[in-house]
């Protein structure tokens, strides 16, 4: 399978950026092709400028703001998005990378105003994320970042699109060993992904 | 921002985009992040404003189900321990009290049907958990226009009056 790792954390020695190298870890061992895009590394911008803004109902497939992108969306298969949650949802630079690249005429088409999913090429979603606050709190605020991703995104996908989603709770509260054994979890979960 | 005006309010309007404002947390905050309260330092400027802010008015689109990434950023970056909430024994408090007037203005592409199969993210995290950090019992309104593609202009000009309304509303 194709997979494209998206992997968003400003620090390269983070926790996170252990589970990005874990997750691809995983995968290469399961024998599928993947590429990783480190958001940061990659100096991606998130913000949508109003030019880009003024465009972006009428995009057309060949017509994307950022090309490179484009190319990865229609290549891959699977998305793994491994990211910590701030604010109960996607880091800055995630949304801003989804607003940029999940495009008309790329993501999902709109026919006299309605969404057409275009992203159908895409089997299975998978999230890997950390959260400060604990199961119960993000269960109250509704798990939106989850939303974002297994709903949303999800809604462009194909039909039967499978969802996986792995995170660790209380990180402010995390031991070694608690690491480890998420550590432990996100491979082993991803390296059953058929 | 002229019905808040016309109201007797001292308006400070922060335009995200005309300010140029970067909403990438990077590495050497993240590293900062709990060092309290010299974190606030790269934000002085949106920090004091936000704490020199009695109520605070949000007005933005929604863009798959979430704020725009300079909007997000501007929470991943101005709502600091120390700033928005404390962290005191582990037990995470709210710390925006001086906020005791909220409201949120936005636009949906989405209907409201597929925005609410989609669990509507961004309602939900401005009415538990920004609701959560200001004043208790702060009024609160979320004021969304959805299916904003097929939207007339009849729809537009309602919902504009609604707004107007609402703001008036400010005590």
């Amino acid at each position: 399978m194709k997979v494209l790792l998206v992997h968003c954390h400003p620090v390269p020695e983070s926790y996170c950026s252990a589970l990005a190298e874990a997750a691809r870890g995983a995968l290469d061992g399961a024998g599928h092709q993947v590429r990783l895009l480190d958001l940061h590394a990659a100096g991606f911008d998130p913000v949508m400028k109003a030019d880009e803004r003024r465009r972006y109902n009428a995009l057309q497939a060949g017509e994307h703001p950022e090309p490179d992108h484009a190319r990865l969306l229609r290549w891959c298969e699977a998305l793994v998005f491994v990211y910590p949650t701030w604010w109960y949802g996607q880091p800055a630079m995630l949304k801003g990378w989804l607003d940029r690249t999940w495009t008309p005429g790329t993501a999902f088409g709109l026919q006299s105003d309605r969404i057409v999913p275009l992203m159908t090429q895409v089997r299975t979603l998978v999230v890997v994320t950390t959260c400060g606050a604990p199961w119960w709190f993000s269960a109250w605020v509704g798990f939106p970042g989850r939303r974002t991703i297994l709903r949303g995104l999800r809604a462009l996908c194909a039909k039967r699109c499978r969802t996986l989603y792995l995170a660790h709770y209380r990180m402010d509260a995390s031991t070694d060993a608690s690491r480890q054994r998420f550590l432990r979890t996100v491979e082993r979960r991803l390296a059953r992904l058929r | 921002m002229q019905t808040l005006e016309a109201g007797g309010h001292r308006v400070d309007l922060q335009d995200l985009h005309a300010e140029g404002f970067d909403p990438v947390l990077g590495r050497a905050e993240r590293v900062g992040y709990h060092d309290v309260p010299a974190n606030r330092e790269p934000v002085s400027d949106e920090v004091h404003r936000l704490e020199a802010a009695e109520a605070l008015v949000l007005v933005f689109p929604v863009w798959n189900y979430g704020y725009p990434a300079i909007l997000k950023g501007w929470f991943d970056r101005v709502f600091l321990p120390g700033v928005s909430f404390t962290i005191d024994a582990g037990r995470v408090r709210p710390a925006l009290g001086n906020i005791r007037r909220l409201a949120v203005v936005t636009t949906y592409g989405g209907d409201r049907l597929r925005t609410w199969l989609a669990g509507d993210p961004p309602r939900r995290v401005a009415g538990r958990h920004l609701r959560w950090l200001v004043r208790r019992g702060a009024p609160y309104d979320y004021l969304a226009l959805y299916d904003m593609n097929r939207a007339d202009a009849a729809r537009r000009a309602a919902f504009l009056d609604r707004v107007g309304r609402s703001l008036e509303g400010f005590r």
